[in-house]
């Protein structure tokens, strides 16, 4: 079942499969935790943010009409959990001005080229501003629309357009080196 | 006190243009799969280079996420079984099965989540299967009621599809009946998707 198709683990976990969801989340939980990171800019509160967002979508998986895009059904689900967690900082205080840059994990044997190439793209998100970077990344990675990321931030739409803009350019630039 | 700068207002971008055409139009017809095709994109070869950066720097921010996150499998344990832990205690149980016992004054049930978590046992000990939705229908809260029984399954690729369903319903059939005392009239079974050989880790 370990290899079993998301379409199939999906349905089964909707008909309250507790170890098909295991699966989905044990295959999908690394990668929302890299992402809810970034988005937020902190790992302390991410695995909040993801633990959150599976009992939210285990909840709602009968609303999930596509069981084969159930990654990124969640992807929107942690985003929104992420944003949500945001917003609750935006009314408070200034934790954004917190943030350490996440722990590189260097390894020695860097020699494929691809993985050199995925390592800068990852340093170059990583060099992104955060507001820059979590447009970035709910357009790019949760399929958020403008108008939804301006909603999601409290900014307006033309912001988020720009912010967008700019990060596009820094990254095209940063991977310049890598075509 | 709010850091986000929604206040100020963001400088327009200097000069961002390829070729007379606005980044912000090759962003928008990207996004769009570029189509319908425009002739004065395509027919730069610039615009047509930076179309190409960018669908990378996309691609490549995806694929960063994800190879980060395989290289940092470890730290996974802690918050699925808090998960899993939240999880099982609401998990549905659904609607009590009566099972019925030659002692009058005996009462059993298997509750339908149970029933179904029977079905999928079954089905996933057939070789070459690996069982997807179930669903019943009729009387489940009737001792010995007649039901029928509705799967969905993933079957190995080559397998004979007709062969597959029929063992799949003497399966099932066999470990209803034999543990819920249901009476199954009929298994309908929808081979929706098909997998290679060697992705089956049975």
């Amino acid at each position: 079942m370990l290899a079993a198709a998301d379409a199939t683990l999906a349905v089964r976990a909707r008909d309250g499969d507790v170890h098909a969801y295991e699966v989905i989340a044990r295959r999908h939980g690394p990668l929302m935790r890299v992402y809810a990171a970034r988005l937020l800019g902190s790992e302390l509160e991410s695995d909040d943010v993801v633990q959150d967002a599976f009992l939210t979508a285990w909840r709602r998986l009968a609303d999930l009409d596509d069981p084969s895009r159930v990654r990124n059904w969640l992807m929107r689900i942690v985003s929104n959990k992420a944003v949500d967690r945001l917003r609750v900082r935006r009314d408070h205080d200034d934790v954004d001005r917190l943030e350490v840059s996440a722990p590189r994990h260097e390894t020695p044997e860097r020699v494929v080229e691809a993985r050199l190439q995925l390592d800068a793209m990852w340093a170059a998100l990583d060099k992104l501003p955060l507001d820059q970077r979590r447009c970035w990344l709910l357009r790019e990675t949760a399929d958020y629309s403008y108008a939804d990321i301006a909603e999601a931030l409290d900014l307006p739409v033309s912001t988020v357009r720009g912010k967008i803009a700019r990060a596009r350019t820094f990254l095209i630039t940063e991977m310049e080196a890598w075509r | 006190m709010s850091t986000d700068d929604h206040l100020s207002l963001d400088p327009p971008e200097p000069d961002d243009t390829v070729d007379g055409v606005s980044v912000d139009r090759l962003s928008d017809y990207l996004d769009a799969g570029r189509t319908p095709r425009d002739a004065t994109i395509e027919g730069s070869a610039a615009c047509r280079l930076y179309l190409q950066s960018l669908a990378r720097v996309r691609e490549l921010s995806r694929a960063s996420l994800e190879h980060e996150a395989a290289r940092r499998p470890d730290r996974d344990g802690a918050w699925i079984d808090g998960l899993l832990d939240s999880i099982r205690r609401e998990v549905v149980r659904g609607r009590e099965i009566p099972i019925s016992h030659p002692d009058a004054g005996v009462r059993l049930s298997v509750t339908e989540a149970a029933a179904r978590g029977l079905v999928r046992r079954a089905g996933d000990a057939q070789p070459g299967v690996v069982l997807g939705s179930t669903s019943f229908e009729g009387d489940l809260s009737t001792a010995g009621a007649d039901v029928a029984v509705r799967v969905t399954a993933a079957a190995r690729y080559g397998l004979d599809l007709g062969a597959v369903a029929d063992e799949l319903r003497a399966r099932i059939t066999e470990a209803l009946t034999r543990h819920t005392g249901l009476t199954v009239t009929r298994v309908d079974v929808l081979v929706d998707d098909v997998f290679v050989a060697g992705e089956d880790d049975r």
